[in-house]
C-alpha cells in the first residue's frame, strides 16, 4: 500500500535503507567521538526516537483506515506529482511529523516555520569559523608552517612568530563573522517571534511565527505579513478577494490580487468564522516545497470533491495584505519549506579580474620558493657533505651524519623562514580596502538622488576596482537611458492621428476636460478632434478603443481621499488606462468577475470571462468579456508584430497603421496594437471548456497547451488602432555617454523595444553620431558569412555606400541587431567570434526586440571573445538576467519594480551617476588597490627573499637574518598601516579632474596598474631589493668584526626604511592619515626594537630575547645608519627613477590630455541633428 | 520642515572624510623639481662617500697570516694537527707609528660561525648562571649536551665547544732585546653581555659550581681556570669567551682579541721590528679556513671600511648620470611639442 509505506518508521526518521550502512559509519564515529556520558544521552534518544517513530507508525494505520476512503483520489494526486500533503486543522498530526536533527541525523517531513538563518551557536562558532578560514589555501598553508616551526630541529624561526598575523586575520574575520551572526540571530529571533492568530481549539489565540505549523488555520489582519505560505480560504471582502503587496519579493509595490476558491469562500464565510473554519477538514494536496515563486499546483479534497488550487489562491509567506480586512487562510509551507525561503539562493560570489591575478601572483610566488627552497636544500645537502665533514666544529651538527637527511630537514626550515613571502595578510586587507571603498560610493552626495532619497549603494563590496577596467557597457534602454515616466503622446485610430509628439510634453496646450469628473490631469496631448468624436459617439471604433483600453490591463484601482488611484505592474498600462480615463473612458473597479467601467459618466459592468496574460514570449494580452449587451468580445493588446500577423484579412486601416507605427517609432515613441475579435458563444463554450481541462491537467506541459490555446484564441482580429507612448530621456543621459565613450567604454544598448525607436533614442542620446552609417543584418551577414571577416568589412567600408569620411568610417559605423536574427548566433557558433571582431571596430551596437535571455547571451557572448570587463545596468526584471551574467551588474532603483537592484553589485538611482561611479570612485579605486597589491608583493618578498643570499654566506643553514620578533612585526606594525591608508585615500587626480579628462580611465582597461606584467615587474623589483637588502650590508661588514645581531638589526632597519621610502614615493595625496602612518610606523620600529630587545624580556625568556643589547649597539653605531640609509636608497632607486621619468613624461602627457580634450569638448557644444527625428530630445543638446 | 528631514533620510553625510576631501598636500612633481633633486641626492651622496673613503683610508691596518700553508711560512710547523703544544713566531715590522689605540683582532675565514644550528647549540639559561642547567644542560646543546659518561658538559654546546684557543704575545724588538708589548684584554666584551647576559653561578670558590660536570670536549682548561693570571676573568665572564660566543655575520670575520693602550705604547706601536709569538692550537686547515691577526686603529666609523664609502660614491655618481640622463629625455619630451 502506498500510502502505509509513507508513514513507515524508516520514512519517519527519514533513513533510507540504503543509507543505513552510511548511518552504522556515522554511529561509530559518533561512538568515538562522545564520551561515555554523551553516548548515554545520545542512546537515550536514540532509542526515544524509534519509540516515537513506533508510535507514529500505529497512529499512520489507524488514519490509514480512516482515510480510506479517499485513498483512489490520494493515489491519483501522488501520481500526478502532488504528493505534499496538508489536512487543515490536524496540528498534532504535522507536529509529529515535524523536521528535527540530532547529531546529523534527520527526520520529519515538515519543516517548522522558525528562521535559521544564522550559522553559529555557542558551541559551534569556534569550530565552524576555523573550519571555513582554513579553506582558504593561504591560512591553511600558514597553519601548517606553524605545526612545522613546532617540530624543534627544523624551526628556522620560532612557532610563534606566524602565529601573530594568522591570530590576527583568523580574529578579524571570526570578529566579522560573528558580529553578522549576531544581527543575524536578531532579525531571526524578531521575525521568529512576530505575532499571528492562529485557530487553536476553536479559537483565534496569538502565537508566535515560529510556532505555526503546516495545517493550521491562520488569521491575517490588514497590513500584516503573512508568516508562512498560505492557501486563502476566505477573506473579509467580497468574492474573497484579497490583495498583497510583494514589495519584500519582488520589489514591486503595486498591489496583485489573491482570491479564495469559490467553494470555501461559500461555505466559510459566516460570523463568527471560528466555528465553520474550526470544523474545516479539508486535506490539500500539492507539490513538493518548491522555488517557483510564480507557479502553484494542487488540488483541496474537501467533503468529497476536487478543487483546482493555483498560484491566484496562494499568499506568499514575506507578502503584506493589503486593503483587506481580515483573510483567513490555511498554511500549507512553513519556514524552509516556503517559497520565499526556497528562493533565497546561494549568491553567486563574482571574483574581480585584479584579484584573480593576485591569487596567480601568489602561486608564482609559492612555486618560486618551493623551487627557492628545493634548491637551497640541495645546497645544504651538498655543503653538509662536502665542508662540514671536514670541519671538526661543525661536524658533529651533520644530523645523524647524513646529508642526505641534514638536506631534507634544512627543506622544511626554509619553507618556514620564506613563508613570510607570501603575503597572508593580503587577503584580510584587501577585504577591508573593499569594504571602504564600497563604504566610499555609499558615502557620496553626488550620487544621492534627492528626488528619490536614494544613495548610490555597493551590494557587493569586492568588485570595486572592477569598475575602473570596464571596457563594455551594456545598457537596458527603457527606464534606464529613459525616465519610463510614460506619456500617452499620441494615437491612431481607424487610420487617423491624433495628437502631436513634436512638441514638447510641457509646452502641450491642455484640453479642457472640465466636462469629465474623473479627470485628474496629467494628459499630454492636444487632439479636440478626438475629444469630440469620443463625446458625440459617432465612431464605433474609437469607442471599441477606449473600451479595450480600459479592458484589456491588470491595473487595480482603489479610491484614496476622494481620488481614483490606479496600481499597475507595468508603466505602460498605467499610462494607457490613465489616458482613457482622462478622455471619459474610467476603469472604476475589478473583481474576480467583473470590470467595472465608467464611459462617459454611465457605469458598466463586463463579465470578465479570461484573462490571457502577458509574458515576454507573448508580448501581447487579452481579455474575453461579456459585455453588457451580451455579446462576446476578446479585447486584444500587443507588440505590433505579434498583433498585426494575427489580424483577419484584409482588416481595414491596417495600412495606415503600420505607416503611424513607423512615424511614432521615428519620434522615439512606445507603441501597441490594439484590435479585437467577436468571439460567437459556440466557439467560447468549446474553448473555455478545452481550457478548464487544460488548466486543471497537472503535467509539465500544461503551459504548452496553454499558449496552444490562447493562440487559438487571438485570431482572426481586427485592428481598432495604435497608441503612442512617450517615454523621455533621463537627466544627464547624452552626457554621460558622451563621457564614458571618451573614456574609451563601448556602450551597448539593449532593448525590447523596436529597431527604430531604439536607432532614435540612440541619435538622442548622441550613442549614435548624425553622421553615424549603420551596419544591419543584410550587411553584417555578408560580412560573417565571408571568410575573411575583417577584409570584408573594410571593403565595405571603402564603398560609396559607406565613405562618405572614408577615414572615419570605421568609427562611424554602428551595429543594429534584432532579437530574431540574434538567434542565428545559436546555429553559427563561429559567428561569435567574427562578430566581436567586427562590433570591436564599430562605434557602437545596437540589440532590439532581445527577449531578457538573449541580453544574457549578448553580454556572455562579449566576455567570451574579449577579455574585457563587461558592466550591464538595468532597471527592471528583464534586466536581471544580464546583470547577473556581466563582471558588474548596476541596478537603477526605478519605476519598474526592484528586482534589477536586489540583483545587482551596485545600485544608483539615475544613470548619469554612472561617469561618477566609473570614472571616480572606479578609477581611484582600480588605482588605489593596484597600489596597494603591487607595494605588498614588494614589501613582503623583499624582506623575505633575503633569505635566499643570507643561505650562500651561511652554509645554507637556514639561518635567520632577522630577529624573530622582526618578522612578526615587520607585517604588521612596521609597514601595514601607511599602505593601508594609501589604500583608502590616494587620488592623483581630483574628481573634477578625473570628469574632465575621461582619457585617464583608460589606464584601467589596459591593465596598466595591474597586468600579469605589471605584477611580475614588481615581483622581479622586490627579488632586486632583496638582493640589496642582503649584499649592501655584506660588503660593508665582510671581514669585519661586526657580529651576527647588528647585522641582523642593519638589514632590519634597512628593510622597514625600504618599505616606508616605497610608500612615500607612491602617495601622491598626502592626508594627515598618511603622514602620521608613515612616522608611527618608523616609531613603532624602534620602539618595539627597543623592547623586544630589552633586558626585562631577555630575563624572563633568555632564549626568546637573545637580541638583548643589539639595538642598544647597532643605533649608536654610525656605520649600521650609513649602512641601512645607503641600503635603502639603493634598494629604492629604480622605483625613484621610474617615478622621475614618468613625471618628466606626464608632464608633457597632461599637455597633450589638456589640449585633445578641449578639441573633443568643442563639436559636442555645436552639436545639430541632421535630421530632427525626435525634436522632444533636442532639449538634451 | 520635519516632513522634509524624512524625505531626505538616506542623505549621505557632508563631512570631509565621507566625501573624500580631507585636506590634504598633493606634492606637484614636476621635471623641475625631480631633476635637481636627483643631482641633490647624488651630491649629497658623493660628499658623504668622499668623507667616508678620506676617514677609511687615514685608517691603518695590518693584517698578518699565521695559518702556516706555505711552506716557507714560520708557522708551518705547527700546521700539522699531530703537533702539540706549539709555539711559532712572526716577525713583522712597522715603518712609520701606528697610531694609538691600536686594536689587535684575531681573524677567521671560511668558519660558518653563522650556521644555524651551530648557532642555537648553546645553552642560556646555563650562561646565564642558572645550576639547575648545570646538571641538565637545554637539549639545544646536543651533541655537545653531555660526555661518553653521560656528564653534562658544562658550558654546553657547540659555540663554546669550538672556542678559539691560539694566544698571543708581541714584542718590540729593542736593540736586540725584545720587549713585552702589553696587551690590554679587558672590556673587549659587549657591556651587556659582560654585565647582564652571561653570569658565573654565585659560588665560591667558583671551580665548586662545576662539580660533577665535564668541560667542553675540545678544552684543555675548564672554564673556570680560562685566564689563570686573572681570577676575576674567569668562568662565563671571561672576555675571550664572551666575544667568541658573540656570533660572528658573514663566513670571513675577526674578533677583538686586546687592546693596545699601556705604557709605552698608548700612543700606538712606534716604527720598530716587531715579534709575534703565537701558541698554535686551533685547526682550520682541515676545512681550507685561515687564521690571521689583525692591527688595526679605529676612527668615528669603527675599523677601515672602503667599501661603504666607494658604495656611496658609486651611488651618488649614478644619481647624477641618472639626472643627465632624464634632462635629456626631459628635453626630448618637451621641445618637439613647443613647435
Amino acid at each position: 500500500m502506498e500510502f502505509s509505506t509513507h508513514l513507515s518508521p524508516f520514512q519517519v526518521l527519514s533513513i533510507n535503507p540504503k543509507y543505513i550502512s552510511g548511518v552504522l559509519v556515522v554511529v561509530c564515529w559518533q561512538y568515538f567521538l562522545l564520551s561515555r556520558r554523551s553516548l548515554k544521552i545520545f542512546l537515550f534518544f536514540f532509542f526515544a526516537n524509534t519509540a516515537c517513530s513506533c508510535y507514529a507508525s500505529v497512529h499512520a494505520v489507524h488514519f490509514h483506515e480512516q482515510a480510506h476512503p479517499q485513498t483512489a483520489m490520494d493515489k491519483d494526486c501522488a501520481q500526478s506529482g502532488l504528493t505534499w500533503q496538508v489536512r487543515a486543522n490536524q496540528r498534532r498530526y504535522h507536529q509529529r511529523q515535524q523536521k528535527k536533527s540530532f547529531l546529523g541525523f534527520r527526520w520529519g517531513r515538515y519543516s517548522d516555520n522558525q528562521v535559521r538563518s544564522y550559522k553559529y551557536s555557542v558551541l559551534t562558532f569556534l569550530p565552524l569559523t576555523l573550519f571555513e578560514q582554513f579553506q582558504r589555501a593561504a591560512n591553511l598553508y600558514f597553519l601548517f608552517m606553524m605545526a612545522l616551526q613546532c617540530v624543534p630541529i627544523i624551526s628556522s624561526i620560532q612557532w610563534y612568530i606566524s602565529i601573530i598575523p594568522l591570530i590576527l586575520i583568523l580574529s578579524v574575520r571570526g570578529v566579522k563573522d560573528l558580529i553578522n551572526d549576531m544581527a543575524r540571530r536578531r532579525s531571526d529571533f524578531e521575525v521568529n517571534s512576530r505575532p499571528c492568530d492562529v485557530l487553536i481549539s476553536q479559537r483565534f489565540s496569538p502565537v508566535q511565527w515560529k510556532d505555526l505549523c503546516v495545517g493550521d488555520i491562520v488569521r491575517i489582519h490588514q497590513d500584516q505579513t503573512i508568516p508562512a505560505d498560505v492557501m486563502l480560504l476566505c477573506s473579509s471582502e467580497t468574492h474573497s478577494l484579497s490583495y498583497v503587496e510583494t514589495a519584500d519579493i519582488d520589489g514591486e509595490t503595486n498591489l496583485k490580487y489573491r482570491q479564495a476558491l469559490s467553494a470555501t469562500h461559500d461555505q466559510l464565510t459566516s460570523e463568527p468564522a471560528e466555528c465553520t473554519l474550526a470544523a474545516f477538514d479539508g486535506v490539500v494536496f500539492c507539490e513538493e516545497p518548491n522555488d517557483g515563486m510564480y507557479a502553484f499546483r494542487g488540488q483541496l479534497h474537501w467533503r468529497g470533491e476536487r478543487f483546482l488550487l493555483g498560484n491566484e489562491h496562494l499568499l506568499l509567506r514575506g507578502t503584506v495584505l493589503r486593503n483587506t480586512q481580515i483573510a483567513y487562510g490555511l498554511v500549507v509551507y512553513t519556514g524552509a519549506d516556503t517559497k520565499i525561503l526556497r528562493n533565497c539562493g546561494k549568491v553567486r560570489a563574482k571574483r574581480t579580474r585584479l584579484e584573480n591575478s593576485l591569487n596567480r601572483a601568489v602561486v608564482v610566488i609559492m612555486v618560486f620558493l618551493l623551487l627557492a627552497v628545493l634548491l637551497l636544500a640541495v645546497a645544504c645537502g651538498v655543503f653538509a657533505s662536502r665542508v662540514m665533514s671536514r670541519t671538526e666544529v661543525l661536524s658533529a651538527l651533520v644530523i645523524n651524519g647524513d646529508p642526505v637527511y641534514t638536506g631534507f630537514l634544512v627543506y622544511w626550515s626554509y619553507f618556514i623562514l620564506l613563508g613570510p613571502a607570501v603575503p597572508i595578510m593580503l587577503y584580510v586587507t584587501f577585504e577591508m580596502i573593499h569594504t571602504f571603498h564600497s563604504k566610499f560610493i555609499n558615502w557620496d552626495l553626488e550620487m544621492y538622488g534627492p528626488q528619490t532619497d536614494c544613495p548610490a549603494q555597493a551590494r557587493t563590496t569586492s568588485l570595486c576596482e572592477e569598475l575602473g577596467q570596464v571596457e563594455y557597457l551594456l545598457s537596458d534602454k527603457t527606464g534606464t537611458l529613459t525616465q519610463n515616466r510614460l506619456l500617452f503622446r499620441q494615437c491612431c485610430i481607424a487610420g487617423e492621428i491624433y495628437g502631436d509628439a513634436s512638441v514638447r510634453a510641457e509646452d502641450t496646450e491642455p484640453m479642457d476636460l472640465t466636462w469629465n469628473p474623473f479627470s485628474r490631469g496629467g494628459l499630454f496631448m492636444w487632439a479636440p478632434a478626438l475629444v469630440e468624436r469620443l463625446r458625440a459617439q459617432r465612431s464605433p471604433t474609437i469607442r471599441q478603443f477606449f473600451t479595450a483600453l480600459t479592458l484589456c490591463h491588470t491595473v487595480m484601482a482603489h479610491w484614496k481621499e476622494d481620488a481614483l488611484v490606479y496600481q499597475a505592474a507595468s508603466p505602460d498600462e498605467e499610462a494607457l488606462v490613465g489616458a482613457a480615463r482622462e478622455l471619459g473612458w474610467v476603469f472604476l473597479s475589478r473583481s474576480r468577475d467583473f470590470v467595472v467601467v465608467s464611459e462617459l459618466g454611465v457605469t458598466h459592468h463586463y463579465e470578465l470571462l479570461a484573462l490571457l496574460d502577458f509574458t515576454s514570449q507573448r508580448r501581447r494580452m487579452s481579455v474575453l468579456v461579456r459585455e453588457p449587451e451580451g455579446a462576446l468580445k476578446l479585447y486584444c493588446k500587443g507588440a505590433d508584430i505579434v498583433i498585426l500577423e494575427r489580424l483577419q484579412r484584409d482588416c481595414p486601416h491596417q495600412e495606415s497603421a503600420e505607416k503611424a507605427l513607423e512615424v511614432f517609432s521615428e519620434a522615439c515613441l512606445r507603441t501597441l496594437c490594439i484590435a479585437v475579435r467577436s468571439v460567437s458563444e459556440t466557439s467560447w463554450d468549446q474553448w473555455s471548456k478545452t481550457l478548464a481541462r487544460a488548466v486543471a491537467m497537472a503535467t509539465f506541459d500544461r503551459d504548452a497547451l496553454l499558449e496552444k490555446l490562447y493562440d487559438e484564441m487571438e485570431q482572426d482580429l481586427q485592428l481598432l488602432g495604435v497608441t503612442a507612448i512617450e517615454d523621455r530621456l533621463q537627466e544627464g543621459v547624452p552626457e554621460t555617454i558622451s563621457l564614458l565613450k571618451q573614456a574609451g567604454i563601448k556602450v551597448w544598448v539593449l532593448t525590447g523595444d523596436k529597431k527604430e525607436t531604439a536607432v532614435n533614442i540612440g541619435y538622442a542620446s548622441k550613442l549614435l553620431d548624425p553622421d553615424a552609417r549603420l551596419l544591419e543584418w543584410q550587411e553584417l551577414r555578408q560580412i560573417l558569412q565571408s571568410p575573411d571577416p575583417d577584409v570584408h568589412f573594410h571593403k565595405l567600408k571603402q564603398t560609396d555606400l559607406w565613405a562618405v569620411e572614408k577615414e572615419k568610417a570605421g568609427v562611424q559605423t554602428a551595429v543594429v541587431l534584432t532579437g530574431p536574427e540574434l538567434t542565428e548566433f545559436d546555429q553559427k557558433p563561429e559567428w561569435g567570434a567574427k562578430f566581436m571582431n567586427v562590433a570591436q571596430q564599430c562605434r557602437t551596437v545596437l540589440c532590439c526586440r532581445v527577449t531578457p535571455g538573449q541580453k544574457a547571451d549578448i553580454v556572455t557572448l562579449v566576455r567570451k571573445h574579449t577579455s574585457a570587463i563587461t558592466l550591464s545596468i538595468g532597471d527592471g526584471a528583464n534586466d536581471v538576467n544580464m546583470i547577473k551574467t556581466a563582471h558588474v551588474g548596476v541596478g537603477l532603483t526605478g519605476v519598474e519594480g526592484g528586482q534589477a537592484v536586489q540583483n545587482a553589485d551596485f545600485s544608483l538611482s539615475s544613470f548619469r551617476f554612472l561617469q561618477r561611479l566609473l570614472l571616480v570612485h572606479g578609477r581611484w579605486s582600480y588605482r588605489r588597490i593596484s597600489l596597494f597589491l603591487r607595494y605588498f608583493l614588494f614589501k613582503t618578498c623583499s624582506f623575505a627573499l633575503v633569505h635566499l643570499w643570507f643561505g650562500i654566506f651561511n652554509g645554507y643553514s637556514a639561518q635567520s637574518l632577522y630577529e624573530t620578533w622582526f618578522i612578526a612585526l615587520y607585517t604588521v606594525f612596521y609597514t601595514s598601516s601607511p599602505i593601508l591608508f594609501v589604500a583608502f585615500f590616494e587620488k592623483d587626480v581630483s574628481a573634477e579632474n578625473s570628469l574632465k579628462w575621461p582619457e585617464l580611465y583608460k589606464c584601467g582597461q589596459r591593465q596598466e596598474l595591474s597586468g600579469p606584467r605589471v605584477l611580475f615587474a614588481s615581483l622581479a623589483y622586490a627579488l632586486y631589493a632583496s638582493l640589496v637588502l642582503f649584499f649592501v650590508p655584506c660588503g660593508v661588514y665582510y671581514n669585519s668584526a661586526v657580529d651576527y645581531q647588528t647585522m641582523a638589526v642593519t638589514v632590519s632597519m634597512a628593510a622597514v626604511f625600504t618599505a616606508n621610502i616605497e610608500i612615500v614615493l607612491l602617495t601622491r595625496n598626502w592626508t594627515k592619515f598618511n603622514i602620521a602612518a608613515v612616522c608611527v610606523s618608523l616609531l613603532l620600529y624602534f620602539i618595539c626594537s627597543r623592547i623586544t630587545h630589552s633586558k626585562f624580556f631577555f630575563q624572563r625568556e633568555p632564549a626568546d630575547y637573545l637580541f638583548y643589547g643589539a639595538s642598544d649597539e647597532a643605533f649608536a653605531d654610525p656605520v649600521v645608519w650609513l649602512t641601512a640609509l645607503l641600503t635603502a636608497c639603493l634598494a629604492v632607486l629604480p622605483s625613484m627613477t621610474f617615478l622621475a621619468l614618468s613625471v618628466i613624461q606626464t608632464t608633457h602627457h597632461k599637455h597633450k590630455v589638456h589640449s585633445t580634450s578641449r578639441q573633443l569638448v568643442e563639436p559636442r557644444t555645436q552639436f545639430t541633428r541632421k535630421t530632427s527625428l525626435c525634436p522632444s530630445f533636442g532639449s538634451g543638446t | 520642515m520635519v516632513k522634509n528631514e524624512n524625505e531626505s533620510a538616506n542623505r549621505p553625510d557632508n563631512t570631509a572624510f565621507t566625501q573624500q576631501r580631507l585636506p590634504a598636500w598633493q606634492p606637484m612633481l614636476s621635471a623641475g623639481i625631480v631633476i635637481p633633486g636627483f643631482v641633490l641626492i647624488g651630491l649629497a651622496f658623493i660628499g658623504i662617500g668622499v668623507a667616508l673613503f678620506i676617514t677609511s683610508r687615514s685608517i691603518q691596518v695590518l693584517e698578518l697570516d699565521y695559518t702556516g700553508v706555505e711552506q716557507d711560512s714560520p708557522c708551518f710547523r705547527c700546521s700539522d694537527p699531530d703537533v702539540r703544544d706549539c709555539v711559532c713566531s712572526i716577525q713583522f715590522s712597522i715603518n712609520r707609528l701606528f697610531e694609538g689605540p691600536v686594536f689587535f683582532y684575531y681573524g677567521l675565514s671560511n668558519y660558518y660561525q653563522n650556521y644555524r644550528r651551530y648557532g642555537v647549540s648553546r645553552d642560556d639559561i646555563q650562561l646565564y648562571g642558572d645550576l639547575s642547567s648545570f646538571k641538565e644542560p637545554s637539549d639545544q646543546c646536543e651533541p655537545y649536551r653531555y660526555d661518553r659518561n653521560n656528564q653534562p658538559i658544562v658550558p654546553c654546546g657547540s659555540i663554546a665547544n669550538s672556542m678559539f684557543n691560539d694566544t698571543f704575545r708581541l714584542f718590540q724588538n729593542v736593540n736586540g732585546q725584545q720587549v713585552v708589548v702589553p696587551l690590554d684584554g679587558k672590556g673587549i666584551a659587549w657591556w651587556t653581555d659582560y654585565n647582564i647576559k652571561f653570569r658565573n653561578p654565585s659560588i665560591t670558590p667558583l671551580r665548586n659550581a662545576f662539580n660533577g660536570t665535564v668541560m667542553p670536549l675540545f678544552w684543555p682548561r675548564p672554564v673556570y681556570e680560562l685566564d689563570p693570571s686573572d681570577p676575576a676573568n674567569n668562568g662565563f665572564i671571561n672576555q675571550d669567551f664572551l666575544v667568541w660566543m658573540r656570533r660572528a655575520a658573514l663566513p670571513d670575520f675577526r674578533k677583538l682579541y686586546r687592546r693596545i693602550t699601556e705604557g709605552n705604547y698608548a700612543d700606538g706601536l712606534p716604527a720598530g721590528n716587531y715579534t709575534l709569538e703565537i701558541s698554535y692550537n686551533y685547526p682550520v686547515l682541515s676545512f681550507d679556513g685561515r687564521k690571521k691577526v689583525v692591527f688595526s686603529n679605529v676612527s668615528w666609523m669603527g675599523g677601515k671600511n672602503e667599501f661603504l664609502g666607494i658604495a656611496y660614491l658609486v651611488i651618488g655618481s649614478l644619481c647624477v648620470v641618472m639626472s643627465a640622463v632624464m634632462l635629456i629625455v626631459y628635453a626630448k619630451f618637451k621641445f618637439p611639442e613647443e613647435d
